[in-house]
This record gives C-alpha cells, structure tokens and sequence, in this order.
C-alpha cells in the first residue's frame, strides 16, 4: 500500500477523495463539506431517499478522509491498551472493538474503533489527527507507529440488504462474520462488520488506489438491491437513532478545547463500562477513579421529547425553573416516529433526578418565533435496535 | 534472586537527600534501607582520595546552603558552627574585592565604593529569598484547580499565590518581588553598580549550576535560591566529605541500613502500588514504599513507562538538564599565594568572575559544544583550613568550572581534556605565581564523567536546569510537584524534586514528610 512517490505541488483548499469523481457524477444536490481536508458530501441527492436506504436498502458512504494509524511492534499490545480505557488485551485477533482515550485528567481526546489483527498489529480508526499523540504514547515501547490514513482508504456499506449485496459482488465469505468481525476476504481487500448506524453493515478497506475499482464492483451488484451513495446528513439521523456519539458534537475532544473544563470523561458521557480498571494502568486511569469516586460532573443521557419538533441546541429545566443541561443532538426519528435526542445534564440530573425535566424549543415559523415547553424522559437502550443487525448469517433480502 | 529482606520505605540513592529522606522516616520509627550504586555514601557531596594521604573533596566543595531546620531534625548543627569564609573576587589590577557578609572591602582593607548599593540590595534579595527559603521546607503549595500552564506562572501574579506572604513583606516589597524574580541578575546589579569584580561575584553566584548566563532570564530567581540561607559559605572540619559522613551518620544512628555496590534496577509495581524492587545483582526487597533521589527519568524507567500517564512520561523526557560545570582538584605541592591576600581570605572562596561581562562571555562557548576560554571559576583550598585532608605539607585546590560542555565536539579525548585543565591553571596562574609547577595532580571531572560518576542526567549540579519551567509547583515537571511520583507509594527525594539542588537536604526531608503526611505506611 504505498503512495506513488511522483512530487507534486501540495494541493490548496480542500482535496478530493480517490472517490470524489464518482460522487460528484452522481450529486444532485452539489452539498459538500470539508472533512478532515477531504470534500465529503453532506448529502447526494437527498436526505429523506438516503435516511430510508440506510434502514431499507443499501447505502454507500466515503469513509477515506477518517484518521487511520498502524501500531505495529512487539510491544503493540501495551501501547494500545495504555492509549485506550477499555480492555483491549481481551480483544481477539480479527475483531473490532469500540474505545476511547484520554488525557491525564481523563478527559476524552476522542473515540473510534480498534482492529486487532493480531497482538503486534492493530489499526485505530478515528476523526481527530492522533499521529503525534500515538507517537507520545508510544516513545520508550517497541511499536512502531505508522499513520495510514493516505493509504488505506474505506467505503461504509449500510443497510439491511448488504450482505445480499456483497454476495452478489462475490464477496459471500462475509457470510459467517459476526458484529465486530475483521477479515482479509480477499488479498488486500479487509473487511469489518462495523458501522455508524446501527444497522446491518460492512465497512470496508483497501489499498488508496484500489478503491475506485472497489466502488464500481459495488455499485455493478447493487442496482438489484437499492444501493445509493450517502452524505453526512443521513448518516448523522441513523447515528442519533443508534445512540452513538459524535466527536465535537456530543463531546469536545479534549485536545482541540481551547477552553477550561470543557472536557468530558468517558464515565460522563455514560461509557462506564468501556473503562477496565482492573486491567492496569491507562491513560487517565487515575484521575478516573478519582472521579469515579467523587462523582462526575456530567451526564450524557438518551432522551426522547414530547412533540414532533426537533430539540437540537435546546436547553434542559428542571421545575421549568433551573437549567440543568442542553440537547447536543436532536432529530424527529423517522423510522422510531419519536422526537429523540441526546442531551448532556449536570449531574444529579440525568441519574439521580429525573423526574420533571422540561426541553424548551424554539421554533420559527417564516420569522416569527414560538417557544414550547415539552417534558423529557429518559431512554436506556439505543432509539432503534434491530434484531437483523446481529443475525448471523444476515437475513438474506 | 533471593528475597533478602522487607522494608517499610527503600531510598534509592545515598547522596545526603536520599540520607536525609532515610534519617527523617527512621527517626519515625519506619524501617529504612538506603541503596547506594557506588561504593560509598554521599553522592555529589562525598570525598574522594587521591593518592595516599590526600582526601578532596569530588564534586561539591563548600557549604552555602544547608538548611537550617534539616541540620536541627538531624542533629547536623555542628556542620553550620564556625565563621564563614570569605568570599574574594579577584581582579587582573590586584584590586581584589573581598566580601564578608554585607562588608565589601577592597583586599588591603579600603572601603568600596559599592558597599551600601551592595548591602542595601543583598539585604533585599535575602529578604525575598527568606520567603522562598519558607517556601523550600514545605511540599510546593497547590493552586486551587491546579497551575496547569506556563503561562499562569509566567504572570507575575501567579507567584504571589504561591503562598507568599504578602503580609510579611509590605505592598512595595511585594511589588519590587514580582518586578525583578523573572529576570535577569545582569540589569539588576547593573542599575545599582558599574561593572567589576563585584558585579561579577554576583553574577557568577547567580549562574553557577545552571545552563544560563548572567542575561538570562530567572537569573535572580536563582540568585536569591542561593541566598535561602543567608548565603554564607561555609568548609567544615573535614571538608565537604564530612557533611556526607554527617548525613550519612544521622542514617545510621537513626536504624538504617546502608547498603553499597549495586543499584536499584527495577521498582515492582502492583495494582497501582510499590511492592519492592530488584538490586543489579538481582536481589529483591520487599517494600512498601519507595522514595527515589535517582533523576526522574532513570527512576521512571526502574518502575516501567507504562505506569505514567502519556503527558508526564513526554515531560519528564523534555526536561531540562544540560550539565555546565566541570570539577578539577589539584594536588599540589605546597601553598599557592596571591600577592594581597590574607591568610583568611587565602583560606576563603576565590572567584575569577572579574565583571559581568565576563560571566555572560563564559556563558557563550558552551552553547556551541565549545571548550571554554576563559571561563568563570570558583576555587577553595581546603587544607588551609583542614591541614588533615592532605599529608606531607601538601594541598588541595579544588576548582568549580562553570560553563564546560557536556560532550564538547570531538568529544572527551585526552587533548581536549588537557586543554581545559590548561585554561583553569592559566586563570588561576595569573594570581598565583608559579602554580603549574607545584601540581602533583589534576583530576578533571567533566559533565559527562559527573553524569557517569552519579547518574545525574546532564551531569547537571541540580539534577535539573532551575528554571521559571522547572521550579515550585512545576518542579520537576507539571502534575508531578508533590514528591509523589504517580505510582502509589513512589516519591522523588532527590534534587531534582522541590525546591532544588545543593546540599540542603530540603527535598529528602520533604519528601519523607509527604510520604508520612499521605499515609502510605500507617
Ligand atoms: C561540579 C559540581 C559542584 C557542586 N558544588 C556544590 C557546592 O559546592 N555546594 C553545594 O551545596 N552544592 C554543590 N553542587 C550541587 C550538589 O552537590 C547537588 O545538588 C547535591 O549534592 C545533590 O544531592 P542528592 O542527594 O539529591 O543527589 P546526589 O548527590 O547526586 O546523589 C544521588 C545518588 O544516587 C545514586 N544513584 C543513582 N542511581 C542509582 C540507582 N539506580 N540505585 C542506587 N543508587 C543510585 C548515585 O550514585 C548518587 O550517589 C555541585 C554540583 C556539581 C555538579
């Protein structure tokens, strides 16, 4: 997986994805974001025909511009589990494993995901640039750290009908993966079953180059089974609907807050159980048992709102007197016909007191603004849960 | 391996702070066994032979600051008995310039023309210093919500939250402290006094030990470090080699157990916790803490990286500790003169530091890996006031070269080792007729070999560059200030640990105080 090695000029402004060209093709609506330097689509065509692929067909997403970092060595073990809270040792070889990681106050820097291919080789995939931090965490371990994130490029395959899809493709050796599965299906063609969505799904990984080539063998056995390429909008609606976080959305990465106490710890925002104490030290492991033990200051929580008006940004009364928190995502959940959101409250609130917690949303009507109380309650599992996102083998369509 | 032994505390290293740490826990009725690399006690401060009948002094020569409070825990008085030495800061003209507490007079006995610039500011600077000095005998104070950048130090303000007293010092005194303790000692003397031996003695004084000139900021900082005590200078009976054997005496009296000849290799960690460590040799002692006067680097290594978190593990490694003093100790063949001079004054410390032009010019080869040219050099003669220390009517000179390399380019060879010996005896020749001629012996010490010698990182006299970066509650680096060195029942004892280097015995006794006051042994 090498780059070419021809000298160019170093490209201005955002750059285009191995992937771009075929996006662009296809854009309807020419909505572009700027992720991580790469042009990444907001949206396609549009959100409602892409919100309904996902739950109902099969959708495609770029996944090139996420950070992707090798840690490579004899020591691969130990700089892992010292970089992330959860116990990766107990991670086997060809899986996945959700995780975050924090600084020495035990604030997130941020999650991602953990590729165990084998005890000397993980992958961590991520949104924030980690090189520099991994290179910190790694100084003084045999572990070589190798930042991949311009040579191994991805695509998202989501939707109940992806694994008919891929079978089409000639790619059915995924049939016997398992959520959370890693596998070298083809020579160097990896593929996870993993995703942003809470659905059925793949992601899939490649050599830089091979990716376009990749796409189109997708896209060649996908007609037959709705397959539609995606923006960020789409897949930030079926995220919500998962119960997932997003990085500088739900929490700010510790190291890009330039503001005190802005920071936020895994046992903050509700992931208790990804933080293995007893697995020896860890980054922030001390200032998270202290808080542990003192309390946290935050909680992250599922909430579902009365009325149909997305919450997004509102704030969170208690008595309908005192603030006590405010909803960092909101949407009107189309599939779960609920008003739904996640919402950060300062502690007791969101564990301790519950009861008469109230959102209070703006909405404009054409200029001229209401404001509506609603009460809130509180939600433990994911909005949507469905039993065809852990079938193994997956339901065939 | 064999498991010899159990312990309540292990201290790791047996210079005088690691034997102050050991002293203060065994006075407290705690088990203490102090493990020592080398072969003897004393580390920087200990004596070394050269040749039969001669004991000089190996690297630290004279006592200028020993805390009072830790000679009194320990019963080291006698140490601080005796009148100061003079100080004499010699000049090219034979004007020499001999200070004595707060008189300045010129050698033959007339009067300075700076005497009362120079008493009026050295009364301020120990005042000032005084409060820090209050400071050094406690744990580094806490900031609520932590001082969690250089920047909030850098703001004056932030010192005067320091657990200053304020009270104590009066509005103008406070103001004048946070005007000058961040800068530099070459534009306070300067606005007081023109340049000479005197403002070069201050200089020097405020440099020594340190990779800085007199320009450099923090400078005063350092000055008034110094002056914590009062600043007088002091040889006891016996040289410096008998401070060591005082420490070292108090350990033992208090139920220590010494032991020399190898180091410790590895601390045991469990469960977040000290559980004992493991000799060179292989040897394993059971303990259940460990207080540590090994640099913060070497001892974060004996206990394993992976128990620091990511951000201590990357400050320890970019910590400062360029080493910039060099030891050369002569054996000569009788008693050098300088035309002038007293006996006493003979007897005293002699600078050449002649302006503080000069001490900043001492200051610029050593930035580039150059071998010094004429370099700032504080010299004592030891058997003027101890005949003992050398038999057969012979003496000691025992010279503190500041601003030496530590690897010079070409490295230590022969030639480049010589030329250093060669510079030092032609300073000093130039006051002391004849001196090359009656040298028996040189033992030139370097940076490198003094890092060898001790395990100091740098070689450097404080384990650690004193820096606004480096000191109080960032010492020796950000989240690590209280001696507690992340591990459960891990501490630092040593220099390197706050409030600094010298032999003070301040951050041994601190740390022994920390370990009680946490309760890691109760
Ligand atoms: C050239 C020079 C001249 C100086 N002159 C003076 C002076 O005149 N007056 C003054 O007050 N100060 C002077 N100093 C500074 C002073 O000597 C030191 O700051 C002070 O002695 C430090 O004491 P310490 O006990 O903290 O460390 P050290 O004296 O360095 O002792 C540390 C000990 O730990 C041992 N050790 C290291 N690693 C291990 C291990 N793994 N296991 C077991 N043991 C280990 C070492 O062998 C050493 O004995 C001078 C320094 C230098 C370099």
């Amino acid at each position: 997986m090498t780059k070419a090695a021809t000298k160019q000029a170093v490209p201005i402004g955002v750059i285009p994805t191995p992937l771009y060209d075929r996006m662009e093709a296809i854009s309807t609506a020419k909505s572009w974001a700027n992720w991580a330097g790469f042009i990444s689509p907001l949206v396609l065509d549009t959100v409602e025909f892409e919100y309904f692929a996902i739950r109902n067909q099969s959708t495609l997403f770029d996944i090139c511009p996420m950070h992707k970092y090798r840690i490579k060595g004899p020591d691969a073990l130990k700089v892992v589990n010292r970089l992330v809270t959860r116990d990766v040792s107990k991670l086997r070889d060809g899986r996945v494993g959700y995780a975050m990681w924090c600084d020495e106050e035990g604030m997130l820097i941020d999650d991602g995901t953990v590729f165990r291919y084998s005890e000397t080789e993980f992958m961590l995939c991520c949104q924030e640039t980690m090189y520099s931090w991994l290179l910190d965490t790694a100084w003084g371990f045999d572990a070589e750290i190798i930042d991949d994130s311009h040579t191994v490029a991805g695509v998202s395959l989501q939707g109940p009908t992806t694994f008919s899809l891929l079978k089409d493709a000639g790619l059915d050796a995924v049939e016997d993966m398992k959520p959370f599965d890693l596998r070298e299906i083809e020579p160097g063609l990896w593929v996870s079953r993993t995703g942003f969505t809470g659905d059925l799904g793949y992601e899939l990984w490649t050599a830089w180059n091979d990716i376009g080539a990749l796409w189109d063998r997708l896209w060649a056995a996908g007609g037959h089974w709705g397959l539609r390429a995606i923006g960020a909008e789409a897949l930030n609606m079926v995220r919500i609907e998962a119960g997932f976080i997003a990085a500088g959305v739900d929490f700010q990465p510790v190291h890009a807050a330039m503001r005190l106490n802005r920071g936020r710890s895994p046992l903050e925002l509700g992931f208790d159980k990804l933080v293995h104490f007893e697995k020896g030290h860890f980054n922030g492991r001390r200032a998270l048992l202290k808080q542990q033990q003192d309390g946290v200051r935050y909680h992250l929580a599922k909430i579902d709102i009365g009325g149909f008006k997305p919450a997004d940004g509102s704030l969170i009364y208690h008595r309908k007197k005192r603030e006590v928190g405010h909803v960092t995502s909101g949407i009107w959940s189309p599939t779960m016909k609920q008003n739904i959101a996640l919402a950060e409250l300062k502690a007791p609130y969101g564990k301790a007191i519950t009861d008469d917690l109230w959102v209070e949303i703006y909405v404009s009507e054409e200029g001229q603004w209401d404001k509506r109380i609603v009460p809130l309650t509180f939600v433990d599992k994911p909005f949507f849960q469905n039993a065809r996102s852990r079938a193994t083998p997956p339901n065939p369509f | 391996m064999t498991n010899s032994s159990t312990y309540d505390v292990v201290v790791i290293g047996g210079g005088h702070n690691g034997l102050a740490a050991a002293a203060t826990l065994a006075k407290k009725g705690k088990s203490v066994c102090v493990i020592e690399k080398s072969d003897a006690m004393g580390g920087m401060a200990r004596n070394v032979a050269m040749g039969e009948g001669v004991s000089a002094p190996q690297i630290a020569h004279l006592l200028h600051n020993l805390n009072p409070k830790v000679a009194k825990e320990l019963g080291l008085g006698d140490l601080l008995k005796g009148s100061p030495l003079p100080t004499t800061s010699l000049s090219a003209d034979g004007n020499h310039v001999v200070v004595e507490g707060a008189m300045v007079r010129f050698a033959d006995g007339t009067t300075h023309p700076d005497v009362n610039a120079y008493a009026k500011q050295t009364a301020q600077l120990r005042k000032f210093a005084g409060l820090l000095g209050q400071l050094s005998t406690k744990s580094p104070p806490k900031l609520d919500g932590g001082l969690t950048s250089m920047a909030a130090l850098g703001e004056l303000a932030g010192l005067a939250k320091l657990g200053l007293n304020v009270k104590m010092m009066g509005k103008k005194d406070m103001r004048e402290f946070l005007r000058v303790v961040l800068t530099n000692v070459y534009d306070l003397v300067l606005d007081e006094m023109p340049d000479g031996p005197l403002a070069g003695m201050i200089c020097a004084d405020a440099v020594r030990g340190n990779y800085v000139g007199p320009r450099s900021p923090g400078t005063v900082f350092n000055l008034m470090y110094r002056l914590g005590t009062g600043g007088e200078v002091r040889m006891p009976k016996g040289g410096m080699g008998a401070v060591a054997r005082a420490f070292e005496a108090a350990a033992t009296k208090a139920g220590c157990d010494l032991r020399t000849g190898s180091g410790v290799a590895r601390v045991n960690v469990e469960a977040d916790k000290v559980t004992g460590i493991v000799l060179e040799d292989g040897t394993e002692i059971a303990t259940r803490a460990v207080l540590s006067s090994a640099a913060p680097m070497a001892t974060m290594k004996m206990a394993g990286i992976e128990h620091f978190d990511v951000e201590a593990a990357r400050r320890i490694k970019n910590m400062r500790c360029k080493g910039t003093v060099a030891k050369l100790n002569l054996v000569l063949k009788s008693a050098p003169q300088i035309e002038g001079l007293s006996a006493a004054q003979m007897a005293g410390r002699l600078l050449i530091a002649p302006s503080a032009e000069t001490v900043e010019r001492s200051f610029n080869p050593v930035k580039y890996n150059e071998l010094p040219t004429a370099p700032v050099v504080e010299a004592v003669i030891p058997t003027l006031s101890d005949p003992e220390l050398a038999s057969g009517g012979r003496h000691i000179l025992s010279a503190v070269i500041q601003h030496v390399p530590h690897t010079p380019t070409g490295g230590w060879n022969d030639a480049n080792r010589q030329q250093v010996i060669d510079t030092v005896v032609a300073q000093l020749e130039a006051h002391m007729p004849g001196l090359s001629s009656t040298i028996e012996e040189a033992q030139l010490l370097t940076p490198s070999d003094i890092e060898d010698l001790t395990g100091a990182p740098g070689g450097h006299w404080h384990h650690a560059e004193m820096g606004v970066d480096q000191i109080l509650t960032v010492r020796p680096v950000n989240g690590l200030a209280h001696y507690r060195f992340a591990v459960g029942g891990l501490y630092l004892c040593g220099a390197a640990a706050h409030p600094g280097g010298d032999v003070t015995g301040v951050p041994g006794r601190n740390s022994a105080m920390q370990l009680l006051k946490d309760g890691v042994l109760s």
